[in-house]
């Protein structure tokens, strides 16, 4: 996306990102407002024309500069600077020459405070483009590693359980992974969900033990712990 | 399992209509958040369609959905239950019936809208999500955001993915077992635009009540200036009468640890 970097006597003032068109004046109206006398109040607008990315000058009283050239209309590039009164414009970076993505910048741009639909090709433009973009995780992450529960006591086949899927069941439940046998048993003793950043054991019915102490509510679990439910006595593992 | 449920929507400070809608089905465990865009009156057919239509394929879906392939997976690629599975599968069914009807109708061309939901079955709620309206779980004073938007930041906010917008559309997933005292909050982002996700977290600590935690809320992001649609779902998980004792003999009075939110509805 395109940027400019608005500076006074070598100092930033601004990074200004630039959508569909940015004005420049003293006018509180613009964009880029530029508070000095030697600014008209619609001095200058950038916006894009195709690839390009343009300066032109809105009839101003002490005329718009890039390199220290008078101009009224210029197509920018990168490192440029745009002179105006004794503020100048540093042309950080021009749009990217995909034209999807001068596309989806203008899309950005024309509904500002709006929600805007970006499609996958605009998508991969722009993040070509915004490489230190904002972009939250569109996939989450996964513990690296897998956990394991190694049945240590009590008598059920096999001893050893990968907690593969998102949500793992211990209890007499016939979805459960780790089936617990009898009656009084619980259907469901506790469900341990896989997330983004471990494991995490709910309580959902039987009496369970996490290192001895009872399990209330939630708990994250960490290597080696031991869980002891309804008789049954498994390691938490978290397996390379 | 007994669930107690409150829902609210609003058109907010800023916006003449509002384009959110929810469906909150206590009595099966259901409940989406839909956040339509693409202009009047599009953005609002496209949340309605949404969530009538995920609604609707998820109780028509062939049971054996999650055995055609079409099956959910959670983003980090691990497999989810079969009632998670149809769910993301009734989204991604919404979105081909947005898509399709925004191909026939110029004046829907440009319509989508997100969706997140939560299917609670057996304890565990399923939830899915396009976009950027998001679920959050609530316990021991602690809010924990179950979505990821898909979404870029500021200074626009410009969503990736959203239903209705392209052929297919990848769905999101995760599952959440429950216990007692557990919230489950739903919202669109005219919500989280404008409150922190501590205040959301102290309006549940502190009023407990869900219908009074969605009223509060929204008059909160109001205040703030209410730049969006604002809708929330609450849903209290509640557990056995004795369990329902029990959280209530261990909360202090006054409920959360920080009074940074007043709530004053």
């Amino acid at each position: 996306m395109p940027r400019l970097i608005l500076k006074s006597d070598n100092r930033v003032l601004k990074d200004h990102v630039v959508g569909a068109m940015s004005t420049i004046g003293r006018r509180p109206d613009n964009t880029i407002i530029i508070d000095d006398a030697a600014v008209s109040g619609h001095h200058a607008c950038v916006f894009r024309d195709g690839d390009d990315l343009v300066v032109e000058d809105l009839e101003s009283t002490n005329g718009t500069f890039v390199n220290d050239k008078r101009v009224t209309r210029q197509p920018l590039r990168r490192g440029d600077v745009i002179a105006i009164g004794k503020h100048t414009l540093l042309v950080e970076r021009v749009s990217g020459d995909a034209p999807a993505g001068g596309d989806a910048a203008k899309g950005l741009m024309s509904n500002p405070g709006d929600t805007i639909f970006l499609d996958a090709k605009k998508h991969q433009a722009l993040l070509a483009m915004l490489s230190d973009a904002d972009v939250f995780a569109t996939s989450g992450g996964s513990p690296a590693r897998i956990g394991v529960l190694r049945v240590v006591g009590g008598d059920t086949t096999p001893s050893e359980y990968r907690l593969e899927a998102h949500t793992s069941l211990i209890g007499r439940s016939d979805t459960a992974l780790v089936r617990l046998h009898g009656w009084l048993k619980p259907k469901v003793a506790v469900a341990i969900a896989r997330g983004a950043d471990g494991y995490v054991a709910t309580l959902m019915g039987g009496k369970t033990l996490i290192n001895s102490q009872p399990l209330d509510g939630r708990c994250k679990l960490k290597d080696g712990d031991v869980l002891q439910v309804n008789g049954l006595t498994m390691e938490f593992h978290l397996s390379g | 399992m007994r669930l107690r449920v409150g829902a609210r929507t609003d058109s907010g400070r800023v916006r003449d209509m509002n384009e959110d809608v929810y469906i909150a089905r206590a009595d099966q465990g259901l409940f989406v958040v839909c956040d339509g865009m693409g202009g009047a009156p599009a953005g609002e057919i496209a949340s309605q369609i949404a969530a009538e239509t995920i609604v609707e394929h998820l109780y028509a879906a062939d049971r054996d959905a999650a055995d055609r392939g079409a099956e959910g997976r959670a983003p980090n690629g691990c497999g989810v239950l079969p009632q998670t599975s149809r769910l993301a599968d009734a989204m991604r069914r919404s979105n081909e019936f947005i898509y399709l009807q925004a191909q026939h109708d110029p004046e829907q061309a440009e319509m989508g809208t997100t969706a997140v939901g939560a299917w609670i079955m057996q304890r565990i709620a399923s939830v899915a999500h396009v976009g950027d309206s998001r679920a959050y779980l609530w316990y021991d004073n602690h809010l924990e955001r179950l979505t990821c938007d898909h979404a870029l930041g500021e200074p626009q906010h410009v969503l990736v993915r959203a239903l209705g917008r392209e052929p297919e559309v990848a769905v999101d997933v995760s599952e959440v077992p429950l216990k007692a005292g557990d919230y489950l909050l739903l919202c669109s982002d005219g919500l989280t635009r404008m409150l922190p996700d501590r205040a959301v977290a102290d309006a549940i600590g502190q009023l407990r009540e869900p219908q009074r935690i969605c009223d509060y809320l929204i008059a909160a992001a109001n205040r703030r200036g209410g730049d969006d649609n604002i809708t929330v779902v609450v849903v209290e998980v509640m557990g056995n009468w004795w369990q329902r004792i029990a959280t209530s003999w261990k909360r202090r009075p006054g409920g959360g640890h920080d009074a940074a939110a007043h709530p004053e509805v």
